[in-house]
């Protein structure tokens, strides 16, 4: 902490004795890269951390920068009034530029972004309002009090506070709620819906927080050159821009910066061989991609693993801890019906992948869905949970009609679900990856960031002191920091019935849990699902693996062909006929390692004779 | 009437051309899954081989066409062979390496051919057509039929040749494929090599329709992308089907909004790829749980 601080200080003491030391040619050189790292920032937060592909950040900085011009020179506002009115203007043009992300994403969002940017440089070039080619001039002097701007000594100062509040600001988003939250959807946008981020909400909050940097960039470069002309928002600045986010790492805010003013450092001493800059830049681009994706920000990290591999210093200490159950939870109120399926269809073109499925699951049960592959047991769930909206029939959950809900709905009522293949969040830490789904607090709270930012620090910590209870009763504790991907297959299905169980669900829906598991870790997931179940949580669980549904379940519903072929207890299952013929296929199921079924394996007689 | 269906011809032949750019950029995606944002810029560099060897060496506008195909082709496989630890992989990362290779692409051009562009002269001296009062170019009668060529050549080796099939087989599942022996790189490294030739044939026929500098490839680029979008990713009969749409638009905003017509395309083109997001043909998207 005191390092940190210390080091802010030095860093402070330098921007402050900066320009000092520097010609009056340079400093505007400086002036203009500290534009550039605003809206590198305002990109990395689209790009990196919101996994958003924005290609019309440059538009952002245009509208900002016209926007300023126009009402200055045009409505004669003073400089200040239009800056506000420019960056509240930007943020709405992001706002509608963000709209296309709600239906598509990756390179169609790219493309869609692309062309939009291309649209404002052909609408600024040809109206009459904003001087076509010939741009605008004779912006006014920002005015402020005791100081005057129109030297670039001092407005070094102003920009200087603006970028690093803005610095500070996007950082303390980043690692707070909200940019947790991106971050999550960034990795794995149907994960996160399921967690309860609300994702078309987050989509249009990065637009907005790129719009908002590109507009304050905008402001602040009119008020410099107090001149704005089309050339400077080309599709060819753009891709510079990209350069200097990818070069720097778009995942850091920090390397945003770092390759903005790298960048801009560098192509200001090139401009007298500027093809060849750009050619380098290109080269550096594919370069980076290709051997550096992290960009430099991710240099020191991956320095750090090599040379910790070189040690082969392996850390062994960690391990996986065993499972703190669940205080018993007196079962209250009336054992109703919880989830409640009434003949639902899913079709899939020629696919009928349910058919009029009906099953009623009650609170405080264990449900087994078993069935044999391609019987529609994943199709339920996502019907269940909502990621496809049934053809028919409907779906009700703790007493509504949740038919057409979306996920993120779902999880804020109480429903949690964990995945067949494994979603968890890649670039999160476990600890991170808990959090997310801890976090209940609906996205409107979202103005806390702009209003009352010691709010979003104490819930930060409420939440931080949850997530530690919960690692340490799943025994995760060794893991916090860990990078998931990187830990073995038992862990991460642990981590994600924690993190569906940090969400304190009253229904559960564990999808295949035991899949890849051996025989001691099934023991203890057998373990944890009865506490799950105990402390009041109705668990539906898709398994594989009879032994663990047989002993857990008090009831399985059997699924073929997307049919429901029987209902009841494992024992009455088993001895179902079609159940046999379906899913064990007709051998005997003694041979599957089955308990045999009374009823099937013993006649009548036997059954009186024994004693 | 008249001035609707004059319009409607010089769409269609600007149209064939954003149909070549789609179909390349389709080929490379539905094999791949790479989008290929050099994919504009390869067509540039097409577009000014094709005319340097037609104009400065003298040769027939078709031998200069071929020669352009080759050299694109050639520029197209070193692409794939830089990318390819990527495929596969990180989707978002092939895109910005593309853009890369993009920036790399518009430089090396300016340092050959230089900043102030060119214009082609059309290889066909003959008068225009009247047909029923409208005035048919002989030369946008050329484009169509040379797109529509490529449109029936392409067709015919997917589903008819065994690398054509192989190809396909890559798009539908790149690990069955590897599994029953197909040669996944040499495959991708093909249709790469395909698709930038598309792209060079384009560049190269519109030369004497445009004028030709090195922000070519954002022109051309950004609508053959937005065709391709429209048709429907990887279709390649989307792909003709969204180049037309692209066509036509372009040149009825042209005809009616004068410099706003980029502005009023991409506002259209927004509005109906956000009504379906699929496009036209497409069908592969919705990622699953």
């Amino acid at each position: 902490m005191k390092s940190r601080l210390a080091a802010t200080g030095v860093l402070v003491l330098a921007a402050w004795a900066l320009p000092y030391g520097l010609g009056s040619y340079t400093v505007h050189v400086v002036n203009i890269a500290l534009i550039y790292a605003l809206l590198a920032l305002g990109m990395g937060l689209a790009m990196g951390v919101s996994g958003q592909i924005n290609l019309a950040q440059v538009a952002f900085f245009g509208v900002g920068a016209y926007a300023v011009a126009i009402l200055t020179t045009h409505y004669g506002h003073g400089f200040w009034l239009s800056a506000l009115l420019a960056v509240l203007a930007t943020v709405v043009t992001g706002l509608f530029v963000g709209v296309p992300a709600l239906r598509m994403q990756s390179h169609y969002l790219g493309i869609v972004t692309l062309g939009l940017a291309l649209g404002f440089i052909n609408w600024i070039t040809n109206a009459h309002l904003t001087g076509g080619a010939d741009g605008i001039s004779g912006i006014p002097v920002p005015t402020l009090p005791g100081v005057d701007l129109s030297s670039e000594y001092l407005y070094y100062y102003l920009e200087v506070v603006v970028f690093a509040l803005a610095l500070l600001f996007g950082l303390f988003v980043v690692h707070t709620s909200l940019g947790r939250r991106l971050r999550a959807m960034r990795d794995d946008a149907l994960a996160a819906g399921a967690m309860g981020a609300e994702i078309p909400f987050l989509r249009m909050t990065a637009f907005l927080l790129a719009s908002l940097y590109g507009g304050l960039a905008g402001v602040l470069y009119s008020g410099l050159i107090r001149y704005v002309a089309p050339e400077t928002f080309s599709i060819g600045n753009m891709f510079i821009l990209l350069a200097m986010v990818i070069i720097g790492g778009r995942r850091s805010l920090v390397g945003c910066v770092v390759g903005a003013v790298g960048l801009t450092m560098v192509r200001e001493w090139l401009s007298d061989f500027s093809t060849y800059a750009q050619l380098g830049y290109g080269v550096v681009v594919v370069a980076m991609v290709v051997f550096a994706p992290t960009g430099l920000a991710g240099v020191p990290a991956r320095l750090r693993t090599l040379y910790a591999r070189r040690r082969a210093q392996q850390p062994s200490r960690a391990e996986l801890r065993p499972f703190t159950p669940y205080t018993v939870e007196e079962r209250s109120g009336p054992d109703g019906v919880l989830l409640s399926v009434e003949g639902v269809t899913q079709q899939f073109r020629g696919l009928r992948a349910l058919d009029e499925v009906t099953l009623a699951v009650h609170r405080g049960e264990i449900r087994g869905v078993v069935g044999p592959n391609g019987s529609g047991k994943t199709t339920l769930f996502n019907v269940i949970s909502g990621f496809y909206r049934a053809t028919a029939g409907t779906v009700r959950f703790a007493d509504a009609d949740t038919t057409a809900a979306r996920p993120y709905t779902l999880s804020l009522t109480g429903l949690a679900r964990t995945f067949q293949n494994l979603r968890l969040f890649g670039q999160l830490t476990v600890r991170e990856n808990i959090l997310v789904a801890l976090d209940r607090t609906r996205a409107h709270t979202i103005w806390q960031y702009a209003l009352w930012q010691p709010g979003v620090l104490a819930r930060e910590r409420r939440l931080r002191a949850r997530a530690d209870d919960i690692l340490e009763r799943y025994g995760l504790v060794d893991f916090a920091e860990a990078d998931p991907s990187s830990l073995p297959y038992g862990i991460q299905r642990r981590i994600e019935i924690a993190r569906a169980m940090a969400a304190r669900p009253r229904l559960l829906l564990l999808d295949e849990p035991a899949a890849g598991l051996n025989g001691e870790e099934v023991q203890q997931l057998i373990r944890i699902v009865r506490s799950i179940r105990d402390s009041g949580t109705t668990v539906i669980l898709i398994e594989h693996n009879m032994g663990l549904v047989m002993s857990l379940c008090e009831k399985v519903t059997v699924l073929s062909s997307g049919k429901v072929i029987a209902e009841g207890t494992p024992q009455e299952v088993v001895s179902t006929p079609e159940v046999i013929e379906a899913y064990l296929g007709d051998s005997d199921p003694a041979e599957l390692g089955l308990d045999t079924p009374r009823s099937a394996a013993r006649p009548e007689h036997a059954q009186e004779a024994t004693p | 009437m008249q001035d609707t269906l004059q319009t409607l011809v010089g769409g269609l032949s600007l149209g064939a051309v954003y149909a070549l750019v789609a179909m390349g950029f389709s080929l490379v995606y539905r094999t791949m899954g790479l989008v290929n944002f050099a994919h504009a810029d390869i067509a540039m560099i097409g577009a000014y081989t094709a005319s340097t060897f037609y104009l400065t060496s003298e040769l027939p506008f078709a031998v200069a066409m071929v020669v352009a195909i080759v050299i694109t082709g050639a520029i197209g496989l070193v692409i794939e062979r830089v990318l390819r630890p990527l495929e596969n992989k990180d989707f978002d990362l092939m895109l910005i390496g593309t853009i890369g290779f993009g920036i790399v692409l518009q430089a090396l051009a300016v340092i050959i051919w230089g900043t102030t562009g060119r214009a082609v002269p059309s290889p066909l001296h003959s008068a225009p057509l009247d047909v029923l009062g409208i005035r048919v170019r002989t030369y946008d009668l050329l484009v169509m039929a040379v797109a529509a060529l490529a449109v029936v050549g392409l067709a015919f080796f997917l589903s008819r040749t065994k690398r054509g099939a192989a190809m396909q087989a890559v798009a539908m599942d790149h690990e069955a494929a590897t599994a029953v022996g197909i040669d996944v790189g040499r495959s991708n490294a093909l249709a790469f090599a395909i698709g930038a030739g598309l792209a060079a044939l384009a560049g190269g026929l519109v030369g004497p329709m445009l004028y030709v500098d090195a922000s070519l490839g954002g022109a051309l680029g950004i609508k053959g992308f937005a065709a391709a979008m429209l048709g429907g990713f990887g279709s390649i009969h989307g792909a003709v089907v969204g180049g037309i749409a692209i066509g036509v638009l372009d040149s009825y905003a042209a005809g009616h909004f004068q410099g706003y017509s980029v502005l009023v395309t991409f506002l259209v083109f927004t509005a109906a790829i956000m009504i379906r997001p699929t496009g036209i043909f497409g069908e592969r998207t919705v990622s699953r749980a």
